[in-house]
């Protein structure tokens, strides 16, 4: 249900600000809300949020190192003190992880540009002279180039005027041309005629082969420096549990700080204006109680044009559906909470959709494990505790239609002659009176859901809607149901039929008449009322939607006796030694088979049974449209903060 | 020799239902799965809700194989001897294949398409998952719906 939410105002001295504050985010029960003439210094909150960077930067560095969690772990506990105190240290680890990173970062981009040069010196290798001392000449021009090698017999035309010898093989080849100063233009737009480039050497002393052996000693050098660092970041790993600790504190501190920072302050009081469940504000009031007595304190309730954070409350059962109901949209906080009644059809539908024993009853060990295991919180642990109930009714379903990992129930317990099991229906042998059950639960799922509006409306004191706009609609669905009665089992007393149409009509009439009540002119009422008649249609595809829980159903079924069959067949060798392998293969078939089938359709199962919730279900009646309630809290995401 | 029209009827059903929807369901996982890589690159902490979406448009191909199996169960193509199947009955099973061949094909590829979309809109807001998935599921209604007849119309086929 909803919970009714307090506008809160809280005016305490500045001196207990931070202990307020601190006092108050454990409880997760209030909402700070901005203050237009919010003014404490943004320079702290700044600090405090380059901290959880840098943090989140130093657990990205970090991300292949220290220990594995395997995939059950569950959050580590601690308290806020502990990793409170973790927080220099892991600063500090965080400030050297950033420098190691830079320094890799340095030398990675130094070693490629040393491989780049020694790439482009390799043509030189047998150049005999100094790089740069070579063309120390008055008198002669140089051109060193690369030349393709198709190009080199066409320098020997112009061999009065040049020099040239080659240093390299290949098709494209390193070519030293001299010729005399005075024809040095003469001979380069020569070159250019050619397929040549011309080739700078680096400005690197000593001949190209010593220039590049000194290269690769220097990045032998780097490459062990690398090493170094890398060793030095794997060692690192070992602070990785109480960096995440810290990164946790931060994010706190950073919270706590965003708080204090949209609050109207005066010299020396300031005020917390939020939002805070009615349920809880005693609890509000005793935290701040217990740091200063010198507060006001006073709670009120929203005014009209307020909108309050919508806050839900359910019992064990219901809250984990919350969940599914997020998905779709939080309720208004002025309308109602949809999710206990959705919750049993929830898990009714789930399971029909699955309907199988065997895979009911592993989905459900398989949730309870997880939930045992790795204790996990908020949309997770809610949607495996649906998971869970979910695979409990369809186990029972699989009892009721005779299902188990794709076997019949009659097969497997021996009971074939008695033809114990289905309890309820075959989808196989009768599909139509699967279809009548599937149908059946639709229409009372759909009505269960304009009941819902009626009582709503019956509540805001709005009888005209509740009877006119929704008793109309239960009576003509009810109705024509009955009227239709006696027609498919003849058993039935014939005046049945007659009561039916009556409903359906009365039914009719009340909403050819008063749909549009609040129009005078009883030629549009009627026109409005024929319009409203017109849904007669979407009612008619809701219901038929529910075929899917039908057709999901004979999908996991026939699926598994599918995968049962061709085992059977990798059995069915009457050689002894292929026996045996087929018998081998066939179970480590089965089992992954099986598992591959269950997450499927499970998969299925829960998107349709959601959508059937939210389009046919919760379209009759509920109100979205809720803003998420964002407490004051620890917004942990590594560790599980307990009291100190 | 005489060709026995029933079975080759069955057989063309169970292949069509299998080949098409197979089909579909290829190329809606093939670009589902293309838009997911490109936002896993972006962001490995993705990965689950983008396999989830991409899985959506894969459960045509199983419908198909499901009908299949269920034609050639009933035409007896397992199990070796082909049973007494009239043309007439090999004509009604092909018949049967068809919505879940053509719904199965279409849906899947379409379904593909509101699943790039939806895992784009993950990309840009992760915490909206649930009606990205919404969104997709509502395009696989039909395929479902196509399934059910396809059943319905195989096991009105009374063999023999």
């Amino acid at each position: 249900m909803i919970v009714q939410m307090k506008r809160l105002t809280l005016v305490a001295h500045k001196a207990d600000e931070r202990a307020i504050i601190e006092a108050l985010q454990p409880l997760q029960a209030v909402e700070v809300l901005k203050d237009e003439n919010a003014s404490f210094g943004a320079d702290q909150l700044d600090a405090a949020e380059s901290r959880v960077q840098q943090l989140s930067e130093a657990l990205a560095i970090l991300k292949p190192y220290g220990e594995k969690k395997g995939m059950l772990t569950p959050k580590p506990e601690a308290s806020l003190d502990a990793i409170r105190s973790e927080l220099p240290e892991a600063l500090r680890h965080s400030e050297e992880l950033e420098q190691c990173q830079r320094e890799l970062a340095r030398i990675r981009s130094e070693a490629e540009k040393n491989a780049a040069v020694i790439e482009s010196l390799r043509p030189w290798e047998s150049f005999p002279a100094d790089m740069q001392a070579y063309k120390r000449s008055r008198t002669v021009r140089f051109f060193p180039g690369i030349l393709a090698a198709a190009d080199v017999e066409k320098l020997d035309e112009q061999a009065d005027a040049i020099e040239y010898q080659l240093f390299s093989e290949g098709t494209n080849r390193a070519v030293v041309v001299a010729c005399a100063a005075e024809d040095a233009k003469s001979i380069a737009a020569f070159l250019k005629s050619l397929n040549w480039t011309d080739v700078a050497f680096p400005k690197l002393s000593g001949t190209p082969k010593a220039a590049m052996d000194r290269l690769e000693a220097e990045n032998a050098a780097l490459a062990k420096e690398q090493e170094r660092l890398l060793g030095q970041l794997a060692e690192k790993g070992a602070y990785k549990a109480a960096i995440e600790g810290a990164y946790d504190a931060a994010v706190i501190e950073r919270d706590r700080l965003a708080a204090l920072s949209v609050m109207a302050q005066t010299a020396a009081t300031f005020e917390l204006e939020g939002w805070v469940p009615e349920d809880r504000v005693a609890e509000v009031e005793k935290a701040v109680s217990s740091v200063t007595d010198a507060y006001y304190f006073a709670v009120r309730d929203p005014k009209e044009e307020e909108t309050p954070p919508s806050v839900v409350r359910n019992g064990s059962f219901a809250t984990p559906f919350e969940e599914v109901t997020n998905l779709y949209s939080r309720p208004d906080p002025k309308g109602i909470d949809a999710t206990p009644y959705m919750a049993p059809f929830y898990v009714l539908l789930f399971g029909l959709m699955l309907s199988d024993t065997g895979y009911g009853l592993i989905l459900s060990l398989g949730c309870w494990l997880y939930l045992r295991l790795k204790k996990p919180t908020g949309m997770s642990g809610g949607i495996t505790r649906v998971l869970f109930w979910g695979g409990l009714s369809t186990a029972v379903w699989g009892v009721l239609t005779g299902t188990f990992f794709g076997l019949d129930f009659d097969v497997l317990l021996g009971t074939t002659e008695r033809n114990l099991f289905p309890l309820l229906v075959d989808p196989m042998g009768n599909p139509i009176g699967m279809l009548i059950l599937c149908f059946g639960l639709g229409i009372f799922h759909i009505l269960f859901g304009v009941a819902l509006k009626m009582k709503m409306a019956f509540s805001e004191g709005d009888w005209q809607t509740a009877i006119f706009d929704n008793l109309s609609w239960i009576l003509i669905v009810v109705g024509l149901i009955v009227f239709a009665l006696p027609m498919v089992s003849p058993a039935l007393p014939a005046f049945l039929g007659t009561v039916g149409m009556a409903m359906a009509i009365l039914g009719a009439v009340m909403i050819l008449l008063f749909k549009g009540r609040a129009k005078k002119n009883v030629f549009s009422r009627t026109i409005s009322g024929l319009g409203e008649l017109y849904q007669i249609t979407s009612y008619l595809s809701d219901i038929l939607s529910y075929a899917r829980l039908f057709a999901l159903g004979i999908a996991t079924g026939v699926i598994a006796s599918v995968f049962n069959d061709l085992c059977g067949m990798l059995m069915g060798s009457p050689n002894i030694i292929m026996k045996v392998l087929g018998i081998l293969i066939a179970v480590a078939l089965l089992v992954a088979l099986h598992l591959f089938n269950i997450a499927i359709n499970t998969l299925g199962a829960f998107v349709h049974c959601a959508r059937l919730q939210y389009v046919e279900f919760y379209g009759k009646f509920y109100e979205a449209g809720g803003r998420t309630f964002q407490p004051l809290g620890y917004n942990t995401k590594h560790v599980r903060i307990t009291k100190s | 020799m005489e060709l026995n029209w029933g079975i080759i009827f069955a057989a063309a059903g169970a292949a069509m239902a299998a080949a098409m929807a197979g089909i579909g369901s290829a190329i809606g996982v093939g670009m589902a799965g293309q838009a997911g890589a490109g936002v896993v690159s972006e962001d490995p902490d993705r990965f689950g809700s983008c396999l989830l979406l991409q899985l959506l448009p894969g459960t045509q191909g199983i419908y198909g194989l499901l009908i299949a199996f269920v034609i050639a169960t009933k035409a007896g193509l397992l199990s070796g001897g082909a049973a007494a199947l009239t043309a007439t009955n090999g004509l009604n099973l092909l018949l049967a294949a068809i919505p879940i061949a053509f719904g199965g094909l279409l849906s899947a590829i379409h379904q593909g398409r509101v699943a790039v979309s939806g895992i784009n809109m993950i990309a840009k807001k992760p915490e909206e998952q649930g009606k990205a998935m919404l969104m997709t599921v509502m395009v696989e209604t039909y395929a479902v719906l196509a399934l059910l007849i396809s059943f319905l119309l195989v096991n009105g086929v009374v063999v023999g």
